[in-house]
């Protein structure tokens, strides 16, 4: 401790470059051992692939709804689509449109009749069953899938081998066909190829919509405690730990109303809005300011500092 | 002994997670473990000395 003659203050001299080089070595000493020791999670990753093979009958009737534009991601507002009034609100506010529609998805051709085209150059069952469907009214392929849902919602485990025969004109046909083309692995490329005018694949966001949309991705997140009224934000798979800073955000989550809200995720994230404004904004608040004052924690850390000052008599 | 065994880690955490429950809240062990761990040096930071290291500008 070295004092100023001036103002009779005292000051502790700090080597703050010797501090950072300490604790830079501690925190690569300590992420080499730990990864040594625990390595890293290892799931396989769930591909439209992977999703087709292990549960073919959610693939199918997840498929068709993409089909008839019933689907999750079909009716999900901005910045996919333009459903009017599925963009969620804070009040009369509404942040997901104000950046409008920046990636448009049309289920229907980018995930189903898209990728059937480009896969029926050498199938004539399937060019003329594509045929038949692109030529038909709205009105007719709107029953056709209606009838088709139904049927599989009827069918023993929603197996599309089990349907009775009626009136769905080519949907089983396409839809045997585009489970064919997921199991194999094709669909996976093209939806991320964007119909082959990609090279570099790096945009995951087509075949992750067509995921989510289903209920396979959803139950085996569930079952890694990953689902959003899991405390998921939080969680990793298996034993490791995962996002604990996320509590928070994730707490909101848990409790009314946010946790029976179809506006959730606009309200939740409102509230974090607010709370890290006050954060930052925390010297200019009354009351909240003087919490450091009134519990003088930092007495405790800098106390041979307050004994010299006051020592007991 | 095969690359793969050799190659392991010791200690797998690739198996189901344990999870704890109290009312609405849901905590992994392992987050429990490295927030429990985060609150320790917390309280070492407070109450650990200073080191004394030399003393600048005396001879």
């Amino acid at each position: 401790m070295t004092e100023t003659p001036a103002t009779g203050q005292s000051y502790r001299p700090y080597d703050l470059v010797k501090e950072f080089v300490i604790a830079l070595g501690v925190v690569v000493v300590l992420t080499v051992g730990l990864a040594v020791v625990f390595s890293s999670p290892d799931d396989r990753p769930i591909t439209l692939a992977s999703w087709s093979n292990a549960d073919p009958n959610d693939f199918v009737a997840t498929s068709v709804t993409e089909l008839d534009g019933t689907s999750a991601t079909a009716t999900y507002g901005p910045p996919y689509t333009t459903t009017s009034g599925a963009a969620q609100r804070i009040g009369p506010l509404s942040p997901q449109q104000w950046a409008g529609v920046r990636h448009p998805v049309d289920t229907a051709h980018d995930f189903v009749l898209d990728p059937l085209e480009r896969a029926s150059a050498h199938d004539p069952l399937l060019s003329l069953a594509l045929q038949v469907y692109a030529t038909a009214p709205s009105a007719q392929e709107r029953a056709w899938t209606a009838h088709y849902s139904a049927a599989l919602a009827k069918a023993p485990g929603g197996d599309p081998t089990k349907v009775p025969a009626g009136d769905y004109g080519p949907v089983p046909v396409m839809m045997g066909r585009l489970l064919g083309l997921a199991q194999a692995g094709g669909l996976d490329g093209t939806l991320q190829s964007e119909g082959g005018v990609r090279f570099y694949q790096t945009d995951y966001t087509r075949p992750l919509l067509y995921l989510s949309d289903g209920s396979y991705l959803e139950s085996r997140a569930r079952a890694q405690h990953l689902a959003g009224d899991q405390w998921g934000m939080m969680n990793e798979t298996g034993n490791y730990p995962g996002q604990a800073w996320l509590w928070l955000y994730t707490f909101w989550y848990q409790v009314p109303p946010f946790s029976s809200s179809a506006n959730a995720d606009a309200l939740v994230w409102g509230v974090m809005a607010v709370l890290t404004l006050a954060l930052v904004l925390l010297p200019f608040i009354p009351g909240l300011r003087s919490i450091p004052r009134l519990v003088p924690v930092y007495r405790l850390i800098w106390r041979d500092h307050y004994r010299r000052q006051n020592p007991p008599r | 002994m095969s690359w793969g065994r050799a190659l392991s880690t010791p200690v797998d955490l690739n198996h189901p997670g344990h999870y704890l429950h109290w009312g609405v809240v849901q905590l992994s062990l392992a987050n429990l473990v490295v927030i429990g761990l985060m609150i320790l040096l917390f309280v070492l930071a407070l109450i650990v000395p200073f080191p004394k290291g030399k003393r600048r500008g005396r001879r």
